[in-house]
């Protein structure tokens, strides 16, 4: 596909990259999967711990050198992006950033608020070379140094402890579970910079002027807890962890299933659902438990919603009797067909066998430089006229440096005349290919749509 | 007025029309404060929305609910009744002069909508709505996707959570799996994320299209809950799994890769810590030492994490006697000017009555004819341009006849 033939809203937007870990990395993953071109700008005396981890088959000392191109989050986190290496401490290298951002749309930072300042990358550091730049700074508490947790460092992990999810994980007589080991805040926090900029680049359209964006990601995330805040002023008490449920929908719950570890989540949205759950012959069978009360299943199909939750738990113990005597597939399937929410609690194997992601395929395989093709996730919004998707996984660190610095006006000389200096760097050994052990999963698994690197759907085995 | 018949915000001249719950709610509250006109069309009985606790003490009836309260804010309410041949054409009218429009029916409702009264009993489908109406974005926003064999099926944050691999990985090791942060719902406001910026990517290809004076380029966007929810857990994602072959069982609120990692008792709740990185470490055993004079933990042994790992149970149970003899607060605060990543495990009091929320200035108060006045959260992010407007949620039906005034 030609550029000019690439209809995507952000075909010709060019994006300056410097980020960490998830929230600003998906942010511009996501726009690089929209047609813009997208500049992860890097360094290896403070690399993105994305390059950090690596991947595991591949420690050797022989593969030191190539190990940051490794790691199933590089191309997780930045798929289609190019990667430029600059060490930006040296002046030569902020000057090289200076010139590839006079061409940039748009900045993107995750770096704390004071790091950037540090390495001149401040909003009117970059207004300066880019008047009418569009710069989204993701800070964890904001820009302004008076403000009291400004200097106080967020880290991803505790970012849900801070803004109240974790508190709400779990259930009401243990505590809290948290979300320790996964990171929805930060791609949320990803989600509003990625809106952000899109209004702002809607916004320039029409008065030519660039934007400065603050994403506190405190503020981002806690705006999640809206209806209870609200509540806190007109004498709602306060929520408090209730396992699965729901105030407005019962049963609500992750019930077992036969088998080791396999469990089944069940909501039944409404009073049909309920009436199709409470109608179920198979109620009768359930053996009588002590925790059941009898009086309330002999009015199950009349219990209006207050009932049911007033009964929760002994709904509870005879739907897990009757989980319990079913496989999560054949439990699910028999509730779904009864008009009732349900699924399988999916593990990683689950997902690889779900029938509805080997029909859909959300995932992408594209070409790789150091693996060859690489697999990760597909953006979900799936457009008709223009679908997102790129045409390369994640980039060798600092692979793209020698073409875009020419490309804005270096010459080679000089380029290389930087790498020599270690102001700049290329990526290490580009002949280098490597094959991740399971590559030769991906024609078998079908979970993935193969793409080339003009963007065309393949159906893979290249 | 909405902001944008204001003329006020960056997507003003913009027209959602959100046929949504909750799947749509957060995300086109967004997109009305940032200027679209959003219109809530709702059925006689009001969006379930309105229905959903907590409600405001002493109230009942479409406008009691905090959700709608909150995530109405800045839209209009338009009330049409789907069994009225007059008010199907009336939305029809809408759907024409609407730039966007956001669904979460069942697909089987999607592909065969009765409502142009051309086109037969078949009905017309999303796609070929929006072939009639070239200008146009339709959003549907489906438990499944508008494709595959499960297309049908029904779904809720928590059984979207379990669809896509996440649940299985958060709770206790004895326990059964949970949907992070409970019924707050936050795989439904990613959702809404995602349809309100592939919403705000189909109106700016239109518009380049339409400058580059190509035919018009309308679409239908097919969002499934299920992908969302991939889209969002790399960590416990199948490109991670393929590639290490490491389960990633429940493990509770801590981490048994080193210690601290994960939730520590504090005397009024709890906090969370992350200790990896050597700095952080020293930090935490040197404030330990000076608090229980504990000479041991200060050996430099136990600056390989791998070490603490093998010590956890004795190294947390150090770290406990800390956490224990301060508040929340007051360990984030000083362990914060001590470089060690802590924060509190906040509860919805806790921040409401935030110090760093309060000194920003981010509460807003709101007055609403029923329900009185109250304060609500701020935006969600701040510019240096003038881009917010927020208003008091609509009233059930409440624009419903200056909305179908402008269309005459």
């Amino acid at each position: 596909m030609t550029a000019s033939a690439d209809r995507r809203p952000l075909s010709g937007i060019r994006v300056f990259e410097i980020s960490i870990a998830v929230a600003a990395p998906c942010c511009g993953k996501a726009m690089a999967h929209h047609g813009a071109e997208v500049f992860k700008v890097e360094a290896h005396s403070y690399p993105d711990v994305a390059r950090a981890f690596g991947s595991a088959w591949a420690r050797d000392p022989e593969l030191a050198d190539v190990f940051c191109d490794t790691g199933p989050y590089v191309p997780e986190m930045s798929a289609g992006k190019r990667s430029v290496g600059l060490e930006l401490k040296q002046p030569q290298a902020l000057e090289a950033a200076r010139r590839l951002l006079a061409t940039c749309d748009v900045f993107l930072t995750n770096f704390a608020a004071p790091g950037i300042a540090e390495l001149g990358l401040d909003y009117e550091s970059v207004k300066q070379v880019c008047p009418d730049i569009i710069y989204a700074g993701m800070t964890g508490f904001g820009v302004d140094p008076d403000k009291p947790y400004y200097p106080f460092r967020a880290f991803g992990p505790n970012q849900a402890p801070l803004v109240g999810w974790d508190a709400l994980t779990g259930f009401p007589h243990e505590e809290p579970a948290g979300i320790p080991s996964i990171a929805p805040p930060d791609y949320m926090g990803g989600l509003h910079t990625m809106l952000a900029i899109v209004t702002a680049l809607h916004e320039r359209d029409r008065t030519g002027e660039g934007r400065f964006i603050d994403i506190s990601q405190l503020e981002t995330t806690v705006s999640f807890l809206g209806p209870y805040l609200v509540g806190q002023d007109l004498g709602v008490p306060e929520p408090f962890r209730n396992g699965n449920r729901v105030s407005w929908a019962a049963p609500a719950g992750i019930y077992p299933c036969a088998g080791d570890d396999r469990w089944i989540a069940v909501e039944v949205l409404d009073d049909e659902a309920w009436q199709a759950l409470a109608g179920l012959a198979e109620w009768s069978d359930v053996p009588a438990h002590d925790a059941v009360d009898q009086a309330a299943l002999s009015t199950y199909p009349h219990a209006t919603l207050a009932d049911r939750i007033a009964n929760h738990d002994a709904i509870d113990a005879e739907l897990s009797a009757w989980t319990s005597r079913r496989s999560p597939q054949q439990a699910a399937a028999e509730l779904q067909a009864l008009g009732i929410a349900a699924y399988e609690v999916l593990n990683h194997t689950g997902v690889l066998a779900d029938p509805q992601v080997h029909d859909r395929r959300p995932y992408s395989i594209a070409p790789s430089p150091r693996l060859g093709r690489d697999l990760f996730v597909r953006n979900p919004v799936r457009m008709s006229e223009t679908p997102p998707y790129v045409t390369r996984a994640g980039p060798n660190m600092g692979g793209d440096t020698v073409d875009v610095l020419t490309e804005i006006g270096y010459a080679h000389d000089d380029v290389e005349q930087m790498v020599a200096d270690g102001t700049a760097f290329v990526d290490a050994r580009p002949e280098v290919v490597l094959e991740r052990p399971f590559d030769r999963w991906y024609e078998s698994v079908g979970i993935a749509e193969f793409y080339d690197a003009e963007g065309n759907v393949t159906g893979g085995a290249q | 007025m909405s902001p944008a018949q204001q003329g006020h915000g960056p997507w003003s001249g913009v027209r959602v029309l959100d046929l949504t719950g909750l799947s749509g709610a957060y995300g086109t509250r967004v997109w009305a404060a940032l200027g679209a006109d959003v219109i809530c069309v709702e059925p006689p009985g009001g969006n379930p929305i309105r229905n959903m606790p907590p409600l405001a003490p002493g109230h009942e009836g479409p406008e009691a609910s905090l959700w709608w309260a909150y995530y109405a804010a800045s839209k209009r309410s338009v009330v049409l009744d789907p069994t009225d041949l007059n008010d199907i054409d009336a939305l029809v009218q809408l759907i024409a002069s609407a730039d966007v429009v956001l669904d979460d029916a069942m697909p089987a409702a999607q592909e065969a909508y009765p409502w142009l009264a051309d086109v037969g009993e078949g009905g017309l489908g999303v796609a070929g709505i929006v072939e009639r109406y070239p200008h146009l974005t339709w959003v549907s926003i489906t438990p499944f996707g508008m494709t595959g064999p499960r297309r049908h099926w029904r779904s809720s944050n928590l059984v979207a959570w379990a669809s896509c691999g996440l649940a299985s990985t958060v709770g206790f090791p004895h326990g059964p799996p949970l949907a992070p942060a409970g019924e707050i719902g936050v795989l439904m406001h990613g959702a809404s994320l995602h349809a309100v910026i592939g919403s705000m990517m189909s109106v700016r290809a239109r518009n380049l299209a339409a400058a580059a004076g190509e035919p018009a380029l309308g679409q239908t966007i097919d969002l499934s809950l299920q992908e969302v929810g991939l889209w969002l857990s790399p960590e416990t994602g199948v490109p991670l799994y393929l590639d290490d072959q490491v389960p990633r069982p429940r493990a509770g609120n801590r981490r048994p890769v080193t210690s601290p990692m994960g939730m520590y008792p504090a005397s009024d709740g709890y906090v969370a810590i992350i200790a990896i990185q050597p700095a952080h470490w020293n930090a935490v055993a040197q404030w330990v030492h000076e608090l229980t004079g504990n000479e041991g933990i200060l050996d430099e042994i136990f600056i390989d994490i791998v070490v603490r790992r093998e010590a956890l149970e004795a190294v947390d149970a150090w770290v406990e006697e800390l956490t224990a003899r301060f508040t929340k607060q007051e360990l984030f605060v000083e362990g914060q000017r001590r470089r060690i990543p802590i924060t509190p495990v906040n509860t919805v009091g806790d921040l409401r009555h935030d110090p760093h929320l309060e000194a920003v200035g981010w509460w807003r108060p709101e007055k609403h004819p029923v329900l009185g006045t109250y304060t609500v959260p701020g935006s969600p992010f701040t510019t240096d341009g003038d881009w917010w407007a927020w208003q008091r949620a609509p009233m059930l039906g409440e624009h419903t006849d200056d909305v179908l005034s402008e269309m005459t």
